[in-house]
């Protein structure tokens, strides 16, 4: 596959279940809380899905002495121009792996095996979050990851995908897919009517 | 665990009564330092003398106990920092060789720009690079040879630099401090190649200091208990000093925040023996501190060049400040320039493995020695079974 998507950043650790990614520095263009991104799986031509369920900045204790000297107004700007632009700023992006293609078509289902560190990791473009959400069986590996704010990060991935299809589309996907939690859910009401009321 | 903490732990009590005993000894001893540097403060022209032959401070003609405020700085200034860091030579290694990083910042006040921050590390494995002679640069031969790379990269960044007002910082010292088992001409060809970087900031119009964070000197101390002998070194030496053990800084906590105190020439024999005259080291202290926090007392040094030119010197003492402000006590630039020199035990780690592979594919089997292989075996964390 193509890599003609926005670079996220590089993998720095992983397993089958979901892989942490290293930014240096925090593009107000980079994928956010619920987006569709993918990695190059170890077998040539393969690929893993994933949704980024946490994005954190690490702590750094130099900002924090920084923050109680209270910068003047006359430092502010050069100093978080710095920080921002030429320090290594610790941001880490977790992705829940969703879904795989090893050149059969796409399966959401884990990964056989995780990506290698250092790999890159991309935002998926409109047809590939389209192509992925043709079909919604990796609602269950969601909805049963632990670790994981799974409501709000089902919820988010399906706003994102609507959005990748046009106008004319957006409703009837999200009641097909509204239909498809109705049935996951149908023994847990107050949660199905959480995850509704979020889309 | 191999430090067993709860053998330490009378000893590490009897320390704090020890200090907190001191305290008031010291405090009496700090009286008696001001009282001093304010009785003596006009002597320092008979003392120039007598102070060098006492390694004590060398008086300037400004009053000991002067205090001068923290001159007004230009709307726009740039303040640059190199710092070093290295990996020493390690016999045990799977191959010889040293590292030296050298990290730099320029920040432009008032400017509104992002620092420029750079990092340059350097490689020496060649036997040219890693011997003088018959010894090894390991210790202070690589010391010397970081502080050169950093005055050299603070010299290039200078030079660069458009028209305008420039300070150049270092952490530490101006003064070269050479080990005196080299010859004495390789110690004055090591000290020549550092004057001749001093010459270049001067020539670029740019000026230089290093700046020492919580500094031990007892120099104006010494020089306040020569004072009390009557200026005469001989009873300086002979007679105990009461001071021998306080630090100048603590005399110049009375200094106003952002005040310098006056200057004085460092008495160190590398100063007088090979610096050139219009290199001599001087120093003064400051209190970098803002307005109503305790103070933070600095010391500064810079050449004779920079001190001789009062806007140069206003300048260095103004651009200080003003960089410490910034943290709230230390330069900011000089804590960037550090953490872009600084090399980690991981980074460490992965060089060496780089090493290691550039070497297969060179066809060259290396090995630790065995001590070192023991050592990666026995200081993964030692296990004790009960």
């Amino acid at each position: 596959m193509s890599n003609g998507g926005l670079q996220v950043g590089r993998v720095l650790r992983a397993s089958t279940r979901g892989f942490v990614i290293g930014c240096a520095v925090m593009q107000p263009d980079m994928p956010a809380f619920g987006s569709f991104v993918r990695a190059e799986g170890q077998k040539p031509r393969s690929t893993i899905y994933g949704l980024i369920y946490d994005v954190s900045v690490e702590d750094d204790p130099f900002v924090r002495q920084l923050i109680s000297a209270e910068l003047r107004a006359e430092d502010q700007e050069i100093v978080v121009r710095d920080h921002r632009e030429n320090r290594q700023v610790p941001i880490e992006v977790s992705v829940l792996a969703v879904g795989c293609d090893d050149g059969m078509g796409i399966r959401h289902c884990l990964p056989a095996q995780p990506p290698v560190t250092l790999d890159w990791l991309y935002q998926c473009t409109d047809e590939e979050m389209r192509a992925f959400t043709a079909r919604f069986d990796y609602f269950r590996l969601v909805l049963e990851a632990r670790e994981v704010p799974a409501d709000e990060l089902l919820a988010a991935s399906l706003r994102a995908a609507a959005a990748a299809r046009p106008a004319s589309e957006r409703e009837a996907f999200l009641v097909e897919a509204g239909r498809e939690l109705a049935r996951l859910l149908a023994g847990d009401p107050v949660r199905l009517e959480g995850l509704l009321r979020r889309l | 665990m191999t430090l067993e903490l709860s053998k330490l732990t009378a000893q590490v009590q009897a320390m704090g009564q020890e200090l907190a005993a001191r305290e008031q000894a010291h405090a009496n001893l700090v009286e008696l330092a001001r009282r001093w540097l304010a009785e003596y403060a006009d002597q320092g022209e008979r003392l120039r003398h007598p102070a060098r032959a006492v390694r004590a401070a060398i008086p300037t003609g400004e009053p000991l106990d002067a205090a001068y405020p923290l001159p007004a700085t230009p709307e726009r200034f740039t303040v640059i920092a190199a710092d070093g860091s290295q990996i020493q030579p390690d016999r045990h290694g799977a191959a010889l060789y040293y590292v030296i990083n050298v990290g730099s910042l320029v920040y432009r006040h008032g400017s509104g720009q992002a620092p420029e921050a750079y990092s340059q590390p350097t490689l020496g494995y060649t036997e040219a690079d890693l011997y003088e002679g018959r010894l090894l640069v390991a210790g202070n031969l690589l010391d010397v040879r970081r502080d050169l790379a950093e005055l050299t990269r603070l010299a290039d960044l200078c030079a660069a630099e458009p028209a305008g007002p420039v300070v150049a910082l270092v952490d530490g010292t101006l003064i070269l401090w050479v080990l005196e088992d080299l010859p004495a001409e390789g110690r004055q060809k090591k000290v020549n190649d550092y004057l001749h970087q001093l010459d270049r900031i001067h020539h670029a119009g740019a000026s230089v200091a290093a700046f020492i964070s919580r500094p031990r000197h007892g120099d104006v101390a010494r020089l306040l208990h020569l004072a009390n002998v009557g200026g005469d070194p001989n009873r300086a030496n002979q007679e105990p000093n009461p001071l021998e053990y306080l630090p100048d800084r603590a005399i110049f906590e009375t200094l106003p925040p952002g005040a310098r105190s006056a200057l004085f020439v460092s008495p160190s024999p590398i100063n007088h023996d090979y610096y050139r005259a219009e290199h001599v080291i001087h120093f003064c202290y400051v209190n970098a501190a803002a307005e109503g926090r305790d103070p933070v007392i600095a010391r500064v040094e810079l050449p004779a060049w920079a001190v001789e030119d009062a806007g140069r010197l206003a300048l260095v003492h103004g651009a200080i400040v003003a960089q410490a402000r910034i943290t709230g006590d230390y330069p900011y630039v000089l804590a960037r320039a550090d953490e872009l020199a600084y090399i980690s035990s991981q980074e460490r780690g992965a060089f060496d493995d780089m090493v290691g592979t550039a070497l297969l594919r060179a066809g060259i089997r290396s090995a630790l020695s065995p001590k070192a292989y023991y050592k990666t075996l026995t200081r993964q964390g030692r296990r004790k079974y009960r």
